[in-house]
């Protein structure tokens, strides 16, 4: 597909979250693991937007694009803020009480549980999130 | 979609109605909903969700705060969507709230 670029704001989320989702049906994957897809990379794009750009007194843009290969889709979001490494972040409490939670992580921890792989790197070409969903040969058929 | 949000408060329940998707663009909005229904100090907040299509992390933020804010609180879910109950249990919020497919009545029946 492809690629597209939006602005580095809150609004978005959904039209990043619609390309993921024609990219994902294209590539025949079923409604769960779109879902996921959409939500791991939603999730990212949320925190480029926020601590990337946001907190960081930045504008800039989004770029997004999907490769399809044989075995794999590859999404992939780049942008120009403030790098923000996805590794840094603290693990989520993901156990007890709504009480005791603290709020962090649970973005990034989303965005890994979501697909296949996952990876970040930061460079003259800007921050480049990687989000990779294998497929299997059942996959590449339409779903009925 | 955007996202809809309907709210009411009758007797010790508040009830919040949630349509579409909810994610950081969204959530203030629901956030501002929940503060407005929870001054009252209701018993039970309703999240009547069945036409919720997706949920992000600002969601489930959205539970702590409301607990967080009024520790008593009983918060249900009504009718969620398959996949935002895979969100909850992974990240474990299923087991904080009550997940049920039936509707609730005005005045819940503490549990």
């Amino acid at each position: 597909m492809p690629e597209k670029t939006f602005p580095g704001t809150l609004d978005s989320l959904e039209p990043v979250r619609d390309y993921v989702a024609d990219a994902a049906r294209a590539a025949g994957l079923d409604k769960s693991r779109t879902y996921r897809l959409c939500l791991a990379v939603d999730e990212i794009a949320t925190n480029v937007v926020l601590h990337g750009y946001e907190e960081a007194g930045l504008t800039g843009e989004i770029v997004i694009d999907a490769a399809q290969e044989p075995d794999k889709l590859v999404i992939r979001l780049v942008d120009h803020g403030r790098p923000y490494d996805p590794d840094t972040t603290r693990t989520p409490d993901l156990e007890g009480s709504l009480l005791d939670r603290e709020e962090g992580g649970l973005g990034v921890f989303l965005a890994r549980d979501g697909v296949d792989h996952f990876d970040y790197t930061s460079g003259d070409n800007g921050n480049i999130h990687r989000f990779v969903v294998l497929l299997s040969a059942n996959n590449s058929a339409k779903a009925p | 979609m955007p996202l809809e949000i309907a709210s009411s408060v009758q007797e010790k329940t508040a009830r919040l109605t949630l349509s579409g998707e909810l994610d950081s663009n969204s959530a203030p909005a629901v956030r501002q909903a929940v503060e407005s229904v929870l001054a009252g100090m209701p018993e039970s907040l309703v999240l009547q969700v069945e036409k919720l299509t997706f949920m992000a992390s600002a969601g489930l933020r959205i539970l702590i705060f409301a607990k967080q804010k009024q520790p008593s609180l009983k918060i249900y879910m009504v009718k969620p969507q398959a996949l935002v109950v895979e969100t909850l249990k992974k990240t474990g919020f299923y087991d904080a709230v009550y997940v049920t497919d039936t509707e609730i009545g005005p005045e819940v029946k503490a549990r």
